[in-house]
C-alpha cells in the first residue's frame, strides 16, 4: 500500500511568532522552524500501516527551501522518500492555492493508495487542507481520525470532533486526517537520522507541476489578510486574600464571568 | 575546517533532546531518590540506537563515532538526565572491545552494547593506587586454560545494574613480579567476585561500589585482544571517557543555566526581573562562555578522536574534561545563587547537582592530574612525582 503524508513546517510553539509588517505572512525569520508535530502522528500512522500492509511511504511537502529540514525528520522517522515543492511564487499562498499545489504535487507519486495529512497545522489553523485537497484529488475525505484500519481496499475510520465519535468506511484510495490522539510518534533512531540524508528528495518548482504563478502566491489567493494585530498581553491576575472564604469569592469571580 | 556539527549530528542532538524531554529531570531525581535505576529510559534510548551510535554497524550499532555518543550523553544531561553508565558502558568498554577485542568477543559483546542490552562497568581505582595505574596490585595469573583474578577496586560506578565488569589487572609471573596490565571481562556472578556499595552524598541512581576478587577464575577468552597488549589498549579507553565525562559535565552546565536564565528572566523582586541586574546576568554570562568553550573543545577532542589521532585527542579530551567540569561546577553554583533560597529547595532540582557536578572535578581524573598532565606534557615541565 502506497502511502503519501503531506507534511508541513511551522514555527515551533514554543517561540514568538510574528506576522511580517508588509503583507502579514509568517515572518519566518522570528521562530526555530520544525515538522509541525500533527504531521509526525501522521508520518508514525503512515509508518504502522506499512509496517502491516507493505508499500513505500512518500512525504509530501510545500514550503521553502528550508522546510528540507522538517523532510529530513521525517524521513529519518522512517519514511522512504519525498517530494518537496519549493518556489518563490508561493509566498502567501493560502489554503485553496496550498491545496492546488499539494493535490498536483501527489499525482506525482505513482499509485497512491493512502493520503495521510494532521488535521490542522499548529500556525495557520485553517484545518480545511486536508478537505481540499480530497475534493481537487476527487477522493473521499476522512477527517478528524482518532483510529485508522485498512482492510483490503476499505478503510475504517474513528472520527472525532466535539461532536461525538463517528464511525467512517471508505474504498480506497482516500485521504484522511488525524488528531492527535491518533498515536504516540516515534523518535527518530541514529540509523533512521543517518539513512535519512541518502534517501531521494525530489524537489520541484510549480512549473513542474503544470499549475501557473497568477493561481497560488498572495495574488492568486481567494483569501487576503488586510490586517493584524497581536494578542494584547495577558492582563494581571485578581489576588484575592483568603479569610476563611476563599471558596466563595472564588465562586462569585466565576459568576461574574458568566463561567458557572 | 568547519565548526559546526553535521546535520546528522544535529538531528541525533535534537532527536535525543525531545526523547530525553519526555524524562526529564523530575523523573531522574525521583528514581535516584527512591534507590531506582533509570532502567525505562537506558532501554529505550538502546532500542532507539542512542547508546550504541559508536558501534561499528556490523555488530548492529550505528557506525558513528565517539562524537555522536558524546552528543547523546551531553543532550540527556541537558534535559536533566545525566546517565553516568554512558560514561562507561559504550564509551570505555564497547570501545575497548570494538578496538582490541578478538573477532570472537565483538561478536559475543558489541551487539549488546549496540541496543544498550548489556551493560558493563569498568574498574581501574584502587584503594592504595589511587591514578597511579603503575602501582595497580589487581593481579591475574595463568593456572592452565583459566585466568585467575585477585584484588581489590573501588569507587567503581554502577556494578549493581551491569552484566559484568572490566577489570584492569596485571599479569605476574611465578616469581610474584608485576608485569603489563591487561583488561578483564569479569561477570558479575562470577564465584569470588564481591562488592559492596559505598554510602555517598550524590543524588544519583548510580551507586558506587568496593570490588573484591578472590581467586576469581576466569576464561582463557575474558581476556580482551592479546596478553602482551600492554597499556596502549587501556588509553585507548579512556580517552573517550574523558570526552564523555566532558559531555556529561556541559550537559549538566546546560541544565542548570537553562534553569538559572528562566529564573531570571521571570523573578521579580522590585519591578524588574532580576536577571536584568548585572550582578547576576554577568556571572550567568561568565558561565555561558565557560560553557561554550569546554563545548568546543570537547567537539575538538571527538574530532581527533574520531580520526585516529590518539596523541592529540590525548591532551584535548584532558582539558576539554577540566574545563567542563570547571564550568558545571561555576554554572550550578551560580544557578543556585540566583535561585536564592529556592536554590536549594528540592524542587527546582539545582541542590542535587551539586555532588552530581562536583564530582566532574575528581573523576574519571582529578583536575590536579590534568594540571600535572598538561605541565608535563603541554609545556614540558619537569614532574614532580
Amino acid at each position: 500500500m502506497n502511502i503519501v503524508v503531506l507534511v508541513k513546517q511551522v514555527p515551533d510553539t514554543y517561540s514568538e511568532r510574528k506576522l511580517a509588517d508588509a503583507d502579514h505572512t509568517l515572518d519566518r525569520d522570528s521562530a526555530d522552524a520544525v515538522l509541525d508535530e500533527i504531521n509526525e502522528r501522521a508520518v508514525e500512522e503512515a509508518l504502522q500501516l506499512q509496517a502491516t500492509h507493505g508499500g513505500e511511504v512518500t512525504v509530501v511537502c510545500v514550503g521553502p527551501d528550508r522546510a528540507t529540514d522538517a523532510i529530513r525528520k521525517a524521513l529519518s522517522m522512517g519514511a522512504d522518500k519525498a517530494v518537496h515543492v519549493s518556489d518563490a511564487a508561493l509566498h502567501g499562498s493560502d489554503a485553496i492555492a496550498t491545496a492546488k499545489v499539494l493535490a498536483k504535487a501527489v499525482g506525482t507519486v505513482e499509485g497512491v493508495d493512502l493520503v495521510l495529512a494532521g488535521n490542522e497545522a499548529t500556525d495557520g489553523r485553517v484545518g480545511a487542507l486536508p478537505a481540499m485537497v480530497a475534493e481537487l484529488l476527487g477522493l473521499p475525505a476522512l477527517t478528524h481520525a482518532r483510529k485508522v484500519e485498512v482492510d483490503g481496499s476499505t478503510v475504517k475510520v474513528e472520527r472525532e470532533t466535539d461532536e461525538g465519535v463517528f464511525f467512517l468506511e471508505a474504498s480506497l484510495p482516500a485521504v484522511i486526517s488525524v488528531n492527535e490522539k491518533i498515536n504516540e510518534p516515534r523518535y527518530p533512531s541514529f540509523k533512521g537520522i543517518m539513512a535519512a540524508k541518502k534517501k531521494p528528495v525530489s524537489t520541484l518548482a510549480i512549473g513542474d507541476l503544470g499549475v501557473d504563478a497568477g493561481e497560488v502566491g498572495l495574488g492568486g489567493s481567494w483569501t487576503q489578510v488586510t490586517e493584524a494585530a497581536p494578542k494584547p498581553p495577558r492582563a494581571a491576575g485578581q489576588r484575592v486574600e483568603d479569610e476563611g472564604d476563599g471558596g466563595v469569592k472564588v465562586a462569585e469571580y466565576l459568576v461574574g464571568q458568566k463561567l458557572i | 575546517m568547519s565548526f559546526t556539527e553535521s546535520e546528522e549530528r544535529q538531528a541525533l542532538r535534537s532527536a535525543v533532546a525531545d526523547f530525553g524531554a519526555r524524562y526529564g529531570h523530575e523523573y531522574f531525581n525521583a528514581k535516584a531518590r527512591a534507590g531506582e535505576k533509570t532502567t525505562e529510559l537506558w532501554t529505550e534510548a538502546g532500542k532507539l540506537g542512542y547508546l550504541g551510535v559508536a558501534v561499528p554497524e556490523e555488530f548492529g550499532g550505528g557506525g558513528g563515532g565517539i562524537g555522536d555518543l558524546a552528543a547523546v550523553c551531553e543532550e540527556l544531561a541537558a534535559v536533566g538526565c545525566p546517565m553516568l553508565l554512558m560514561v562507561v558502558s559504550p564509551a570505555i568498554c564497547a570501545t575497548v572491545i570494538a578496538r582490541f577485542g578478538t573477532e570472537a568477543q565483538k561478536q559475543q559483546w558489541l551487539p549488546g552494547f549496540a541496543d544498550g542490552t548489556l551493560k558493563m562497568a569498568f574498574a581501574i581505582t584502587e584503594p592504595d593506587a589511587g591514578s597511579n595505574s603503575h602501582r595497580l596490585s589487581t593481579s591475574i595469573r595463568r593456572e592452565g586454560e583459566e585466568w585467575v583474578l585477585n584484588g581489590r577496586k573501588y569507587y567503581i560506578s554502577g556494578v549493581d545494574e551491569v552484566d559484568a565488569v572490566l577489570v584492569v589487572a596485571r599479569h605476574v609471573d611465578d616469581k610474584g613480579q608485576r608485569l603489563l596490565p591487561s583488561l578483564m571481562i569479569v561477570p558479575t556472578d562470577a564465584p569470588g567476585f564481591e562488592f559492596q556499595p559505598i554510602e555517598m552524598d550524590i543524588v544519583s541512581p548510580e551507586k558506587q561500589f568496593t570490588l573484591f576478587f578472590d581467586e576469581v577464575r576466569l576464561p582463557a577468552d575474558a581476556l580482551v585482544g592479546s596478553p602482551d597488549a600492554g597499556i596502549g589498549q587501556l588509553f585507548a579507553g579512556l580517552n573517550p571517557e574523558r570526552i564523555m565525562a566532558a559531555s556529561f559535565s556541559t550537559g549538566l552546565a546546560r541544565f542548570a543555566m537553562a534553569k538559572a536564565t528562566d529564573y531570571a528572566r521571570t523573578r521579580k523582586v522590585w519591578d524588574t526581573p532580576i536577571g536584568a541586574h548585572q550582578g547576576l546576568a554577568h556571572p550567568l554570562a561568565h558561565c555561558a562562555v565557560q560553557i561554550e568553550l569546554a563545548r568546543l573543545m570537547t567537539q575538538k577532542a571527538a574530532a581527533l578522536y574520531d580520526s585516529g589521532q590518539d596523541k592529540a585527542a590525548g591532551e584535548a579530551a584532558n582539558m576539554a574534561k577540566y574545563a567542563a567540569a570547571e564550568a558545571a561546577k561555576d554554572t550550578v553554583d551560580q544557578a543556585i545563587q540566583v535561585h536564592g533560597g529556592n536554590g536549594l529547595a528540592t524542587e527546582y532540582g539545582l541542590g542535587a547537582l551539586l555532588g552530581a557536578t562536583r564530582v566532574g572535578r575528581i573523576a574519571p581524573v582529578s583536575r590536579e592530574m590534568i594540571l600535572n598532565f598538561v605541565s608535563q606534557h603541554t609545556l614540558k615541565l619537569p614532574r614532580s612525582y
